[in-house]
């Protein structure tokens, strides 16, 4: 048992490594915000896609239908390898693409943010999907009878009632991309998990993947407390019959 | 005979398999207020979003102030025709479930369309607006939602919001029909007065004394098709398909 705590739990290790780790933790979160902020519009922009009306845009439909379905089906960790390893040699794209140095983060950060982002694109327009079709068919009727344009009914009626009916899926969403931002470590980022795996190697002593771990609980754990709130206070507003008309 | 606003011939629409509209002719003086009666699956509501083209016919001509509707320059029927925006802004529309707008105040269901489509100022937009709703007798709910408000009153802010769009010709889809009986009479009462300035109406009801009392024609649907049509007194208290007959004969039961 002993040998276990101390492999585990050597409280000496992980205090004197605190802040390295917690760094490296920043990191994490850096790319998080970056790639959350990004990944959030450009899901909304794939699920306005997807709606597209008439004829017209059935290539559009089906494109992006293709895409989400498959970012969603390719595993995360080989959209990363794809893009970092693959990207730089593009030499058809301009170099400040092929290897990005921008707001003073390597290019590593970046490609890692890219690979979020489309894969969390994909995951989160279908979030935002089902939240439009959650509101009722009668909205888009009754704007269309107006005289808006379906992009003015989008806008104004559909959109803003759709993502009042999405904040606890999208947080999971939110909670698996922060978990998944430590995939980003496989391509030489100094993120957290790539700093404890080098103390791992140098010590032979899991305590600072312990610490990381610790990181992610504080951060994770009341966001899923959050997403059951959440999701309990909707179902309690339907009981009340705040969400009229269903028919 | 008043000059056409709408006319029908032989319109046809389908859902899937599903022939709702079997080759329907109508034709709509202006000032006319036409109440359309029949069983439910008739084909009374989609005769109404063929009219204002949220479900274009497959087949059929309708004119609106004489014009073709149905075809555009180059392009078949329905959303692709240019006269998307003739209609809309021409006719409007209430609905049996309201559909206001939940996420918005009373004043802003009424003024959004004005502003966004017309390009109306939000000062010139809210002034028409506070008028219409004072007109409906909802003057003191402006900045309300509308889910504190009673069915009846969602159903007046409904008809102010399409009133809002300045329409030649109103469309109401069973708009009493889901409405606690005691609230009825306050929304009829405003179609009333709507009909009494000589708005054009189509009125898909199963208020039969709405229709006697109001309507200048009734028609009766079934299956797709205009079965009857007439002055109210003749198709009401003197109809002469069997149909028709069968159809009174239950909903007077009542």
């Amino acid at each position: 048992m002993k040998v276990f705590f101390e492999q585990y739990f050597d409280f000496h290790i992980m205090g004197e490594h605190f802040g390295e780790v917690f760094e490296a933790f920043l990191q994490n979160l850096l790319i998080f915000f970056v790639a959350a902020i990004i990944a959030l519009i450009w899901g909304l922009v794939l699920a306005l896609f997807r709606q597209a009306p008439g004829k017209k845009f059935i290539p559009i439909r089906v494109l992006t239908i293709a895409y989400i379905d498959v970012l969603r089906a390719v595993p995360l960790l080989i959209i990363i390898l794809m893009i970092s390893g693959g990207v730089p040699f593009l030499d058809f794209l301009p170099k400040d693409i092929r290897i990005p140095h921008w707001l003073g983060k390597p290019d590593p950060f970046w490609y890692g943010v890219a690979a979020l982002v489309f894969v969390y694109g994909a995951y989160m327009a279908e979030v935002y999907r089902a939240g439009i079709e959650a509101v009722p068919s009668g909205q888009m009727e009754a704007a269309r009878s107006l005289g808006m344009s379906h992009l003015q009914a989008m806008r104004h009626i559909i959109v803003p009632q759709a993502v009042t009916k999405v904040p606890a899926p999208m947080l999971n969403e939110l909670i698996s991309l922060l978990k998944d931002t430590t995939l980003v470590s496989v391509i030489a980022f100094g993120e957290s998990v790539l700093v404890s795996r080098e103390i791992l190697a140098e010590q032979l002593n899991s305590s600072a993947l312990v610490l990381t771990a610790a990181f992610f609980l504080v951060i994770c754990l009341p966001g899923a407390r959050l997403v059951d709130y959440l999701i309990k206070r909707n179902q309690g507003k339907m009981s009340r019959g705040a969400h009229i008309e269903v028919a | 005979m008043p000059e056409p606003m709408v006319q029908l011939k032989g319109v046809r629409k389908r859902f899937g398999n599903l022939e709702v509209l079997k080759g329907v002719d109508l034709d709509v003086g202006k000032g006319e207020v036409i109440c359309i009666l029949g069983p439910s699956g008739s084909g009374k509501s989609t005769l109404l979003r063929c009219v204002n083209l949220l479900a274009p016919p497959e087949d059929g001509e309708i004119f609106l102030e004489g014009q073709d509707i149905c075809k555009g320059p180059g392009s078949g029927t329905g959303e692709q025709s240019w006269n998307l925006d003739f209609v809309r802004q021409r006719v409007g529309m209430v609905f049996q479930q309201f559909n206001l707008f939940p996420h918005k105040s009373v004043l802003a269901n009424v003024t959004l369309a004005p502003q966004q489509v017309l390009g109306k100022s939000k000062k010139e937009a809210e002034e028409k607006g506070r008028a219409l709703l004072e007109r409906v007798g909802l003057g003191d709910r402006l900045g309300q939602y509308p889910e504190t408000l009673s069915g009846g009153q969602q159903q007046r802010v409904a008809i102010a919001r399409a009133l809002a769009m300045e329409p030649h010709v109103m469309l109401f889809d069973e708009v009493t029909s889901a409405l606690d009986p005691e609230l009825v009479k306050e929304v009829l009462d405003t179609m009333r007065e709507l009909a009494e300035e000589g708005m054009t109406m189509l009125v898909v009801t199963h208020e039969i004394g709405f229709a006697r009392e109001v309507g200048d024609q009734v028609v009766f649907m079934d299956g797709g098709v205009v079965v009857e049509q007439g002055e109210p007194k003749q198709v009401l208290d003197n109809p002469q398909e069997e149909r028709t007959q069968k159809f009174l004969g239950l909903v007077l039961e009542r």
